[in-house]
């Protein structure tokens, strides 16, 4: 019976922590949706948001729920900068990128990715570092939840929720939805599309960022340069699990790239191989149901 | 000597046939410290052309590279360690492991297009890292360490060796029927298909021999090193294989080799000055010439000055 | 002995949306068979699933006795059947004469020089009166000259059955009587079998031996243009149940 136990922890551990995959996938999902462009350098934001997270705490004291408003802010402008700077030239109201311009923006944000990963390293060292906030543990039924995971946990939906509410509820959230089905008829009704596509990668960039924050709290010595290279592949497969495109998607796929992971490791004894199983369900989800796994 | 369907080799086969030929005469009397410089040159020089391959000439991304280079890595480190067999067969093994691995993803990856392959590559590698850290019998995740001696010169006339056939190869596809083939595909993949391609056993094709040679160079990698450890399979590989084709120009004949020059050689002044800062430098490079210049410097040279193009490919 | 395309109560369903639903038609090597229908009615659904890039979800495709409805695209090109595109699909880093070839290496032709291939492209060009463009980038085309350069491709994978879809389309009275000498010049001379998609009534009457006729995917008329062009159901189907009784 203890074997249930375990489980049940195990899956619930899954979950909270799949609620935070989610975020940093929804960002992602976000940017891929309206630019049509995969940012190869999405994990380096995810560890710029932690980064940001580890420096709000170190100076300021704050903890990570704290951190989430400023590194949404600072991803929004973020955004803004990364649409004008490697997107706007390609894009400029087309219906989408062409093969040369799908591969110049692979390559060149694959350039940026390396960049910030270096000079992370240059400015704050490679050491692991984390943030020591621990409000302690609460107990469901014979599970201890950790307080932090749960906290974040609840952000994330409220997040993923919020920005379901604006992208649907909203003008301009609307617009945005528009804008990622089709390009020609949005400025048929009117929508200037690039300040369009601008908010909605600055969205992307904000989600991201606030992603990174909240995921310090699994980390207490996990921030590093390069931990965008988990974290990336991480945000691409649940992206792909949910369906591009779906909002509700990355919830979906967060969760159960979450709890693949975590109850994985019961089942084949470490965490490591958990993991790469829950890579590899990218390929028969590809294969089989390229749409996703939502309807 | 005429290979079958080719009538003469241009100007910048015989141009790095000639760069070759006078390393390879004149390696015994190299200095040993800049013949492990070259040694390390041509083993980035093999990595870019195996990119080259598929990225270069079909368009199709493949962010996961590495993944082959740290097999071959490891094939060797395991056969030399563990079977003690002679370097050069543990070579020929990581070979022939990179291409065997090449075959089983390809097979599978090679269906999707653009972003989604890109993607599959990346998560495959990373997938694949995890797993054979795992794995006991292959260092339990600390690295293999060997007790080999140290043979610049073995170590330069097998990469050698490997690189020479890889440039031939390069020049027998480019300009032979598949070398049409190859362009219509990368142009437009569909149609290529609707005119009797088969574009499935052209990339398959490519990408399993790209995982060859880059297997290959992985296990000469870990002759040189003595070992191998779990940074094999650090991104950081794959990126700086995409950063020397784009800056070379990605489908040219020199642009490999252009590349790895452009990039190892400044590596390995600043491995002294700051580690980590050449990457800096590498990332925005890379990142403003895929913006801004996209041909890489060989495609450039073509397209400004006309008079090359005859000449340099 | 000619060959025959035969395709046999052939169905396509995309989840609920039958956009064939029961076809039959055959074309001889030689014969030029024309098929018409209103727009939607599943005309180039059916060219692709003869030229293998749909696959049917219920009947059989055979060409020459045997059944090609399984094969991969470039595998029924290789046998001698290709396809046009609706809009023209050129490599656009290639020359004309580098894109023809590129048909003549790959296709049902085969042909292994690539050398041989180059010399043989500028022919097909010159055939279509593309001649003096030939090493010309496809890119700098007019479209109606892509649309020749698209006809040069697939005659120059060496098809004995051509699937022409609206091959026609957009042209003026003038540029349209050339391309339909154009077309029956070509056919005359190298004697391949053609089913052509088309709009443009006059091209597909004048040219065709045979016409089929399509309405949301079903067959509703067969036999010779004339007999076609005054069927009361084919009248129905493009103007209406109107039309049928109007005044000729």
């Amino acid at each position: 019976m203890a074997d249930v136990a375990l489980f049940m922890a195990d899956l619930a551990l899954g979950l909270l922590l799949g609620c935070v995959f989610a975020v940093i996938a929804h960002g992602l999902n976000l940017i891929w949706g309206v630019a049509k462009v995969v940012n190869v350098a999405h994990g380096e934001f995810i560890m710029l948001g932690a980064y940001g997270a580890y420096f709000l705490n170190l100076w300021f004291g704050f903890n990570p729920l704290l951190s989430v408003p400023v590194d949404a802010a600072i991803g929004l402008a973020v955004g803004v900068g990364f649409y004008f700077g490697f997107l706007h030239r390609e894009l400029r109201g087309k219906e989408s990128m062409g093969l040369q311009s799908e591969m110049v923006t692979l390559v060149a944000t694959f350039g940026l990715a390396l960049f910030l990963i270096n000079a992370v390293q240059a400015l704050w060292t490679g050491n692991n570092v984390g943030i020591p906030w621990s409000p302690g543990v609460v107990l469901v039924g014979s599970i201890q939840l950790p307080l932090g995971g749960l906290y974040v946990a609840i952000m994330s939906v409220a997040i993923i929720g919020l920005s379901h509410v604006f992208l649907t509820k909203t003008y301009l959230g609307n617009a945005i939805r528009a804008y990622s089905q089709d390009i020609p008829a949005t400025q048929l009704v009117g929508i200037n599309p690039t300040f369009t596509a601008a908010v909605g990668t600055a969205l992307g960039f904000c989600i991201t960022m606030a992603g990174g924050a909240l995921l310090t709290v699994w980390l207490p010595t996990g921030i590093f340069p390069a931990m965008g290279n988990l974290y990336a592949p991480i945000s691409f497969v649940i992206v792909v699990l949910g369906g591009p495109g779906k909002m509700w998607g990355s919830l979906v796929g967060g969760l159960t790239l979450g709890v693949i992971i975590n109850v994985g490791q019961l089942f084949v004894g470490s965490i490591a191989l958990a993991t790469a199983i829950g890579f590899l369900t990218l390929i028969p989800v590809l294969l089989l149901r390229p749409e996703g796994l939502l309807r | 000597m005429r290979l079958r369907g080719i009538r003469s080799f241009g100007p910048t086969l015989w141009g790095i046939a000639l760069f070759l030929v006078v390393l390879a005469g004149t390696a015994p009397w190299i200095p040993v410290f800049l013949l492990t410089v070259l040694i390390q040159l041509l083993i980035f020089s093999t990595l870019a052309y195996s990119l080259n391959l598929i990225t270069g000439l079909t368009g199709y991304v493949s962010f996961g590279h590495v993944v082959f280079m740290a097999f071959g890595a490891y094939a060797l480190a395991f056969a030399v360690g563990t079977f003690h067999l002679h370097p050069v067969a543990g070579v020929a093994l990581g070979a022939l492991v990179g291409l065997a691995l090449a075959l089983g993803i390809g097979g599978v990856t090679l269906r999707f297009r653009g972003v989604y392959f890109a993607i599959a590559t990346l998560v495959v590698a990373v997938a694949a890292s995890y797993i054979v850290l795992e794995i006991k019998e292959l260092g339990d995740g600390q690295g293999i360490i060997l007790n080999i001696g140290f043979e610049p010169l073995s170590w330069f006339y097998t990469i050698w060796v490997i690189l020479a056939i890889e440039v031939i190869l390069t020049y027998w596809i480019t300009h032979g029927r598949i070398g049409y083939g190859v362009r219509s595909i990368k142009s437009d993949e569909d149609a290529a298909k609707a005119l009797g391609v088969n574009a499935a056993r052209v990339k398959l094709f490519l990408y399993a021999l790209s995982g060859l040679f880059a297997g290959g160079a992985g296990g000469v990698y870990a002759w040189t090193a003595s070992g191998v450890f779990p940074q094999a399979f650090d991104l950081t590989f794959s990126l700086q294989m995409l950063a020397m084709i784009v800056i070379g120009g990605m489908g040219t004949l020199l642009g490999p080799l252009i590349g790895a020059v452009a990039v190892y050689i400044p590596s390995y002044i600043f491995l002294t000055v700051l580690i980590g800062f050449q990457f800096i430098i590498i990332g925005i490079v890379v990142t403003l010439i895929a913006l801004f210049v996209p041909e890489g410097i060989v495609g450039s040279l073509r397209k400004y000055i006309p008079e090359l193009r005859g000449i340099l490919e | 002995m000619t060959r025959v395309l035969d395709v046999a109560d052939v169905h396509k369903y995309f989840g609920g949306v039958r956009a064939v639903q029961g076809v039959s038609l055959k074309v001889q090597e030689g014969q030029v068979v024309g098929l018409i229908g209103p727009n939607g009615s599943g005309k180039t659904t059916l060219l692709n699933l003869i030229a293998g890039v749909e696959k049917p979800t219920k009947g059989a495709i055979s060409w020459d006795g045997q059944r090609i409805d399984r094969w991969p695209a470039h595998r029924i090109v290789g046998q001698g059947i290709a396809k046009t595109h609706q809009i023209p699909k050129p490599f656009l880093t290639m020359t004309c004469r580098e894109n023809v070839a590129v048909a003549m290496m790959f296709g049902n032709h085969a042909q292994r020089e690539s050398s041989k291939a180059l010399e043989e492209a500028a022919h097909m060009l010159a055939l279509v009166g593309l001649g003096r463009k030939a090493d010309v980038m496809s890119s700098k085309l007019t479209v109606q000259e892509r649309k020749r350069l698209e006809f040069a491709r697939v005659l120059g994978t060496g098809a004995r059955i051509v699937l022409l879809d609206e091959i026609f389309a957009g042209l003026s009275p003038e540029e349209l009587r050339d391309a339909m000498n154009l077309f029956e010049r070509v056919q005359k001379e190298i004697g391949f079998g053609a089913l052509v998609v088309e709009h443009v009534m006059r091209a597909v009457l004048t040219l065709s031996e045979h016409v089929i006729v399509i309405e949301e995917g079903m067959k509703i008329a067969e036999g010779s243009p004339r007999a076609v062009v005054e069927d009361p159901a084919v009248i129905e189907a493009y103007l209406g149940t109107e039309a049928v009784h109007a005044a000729p």
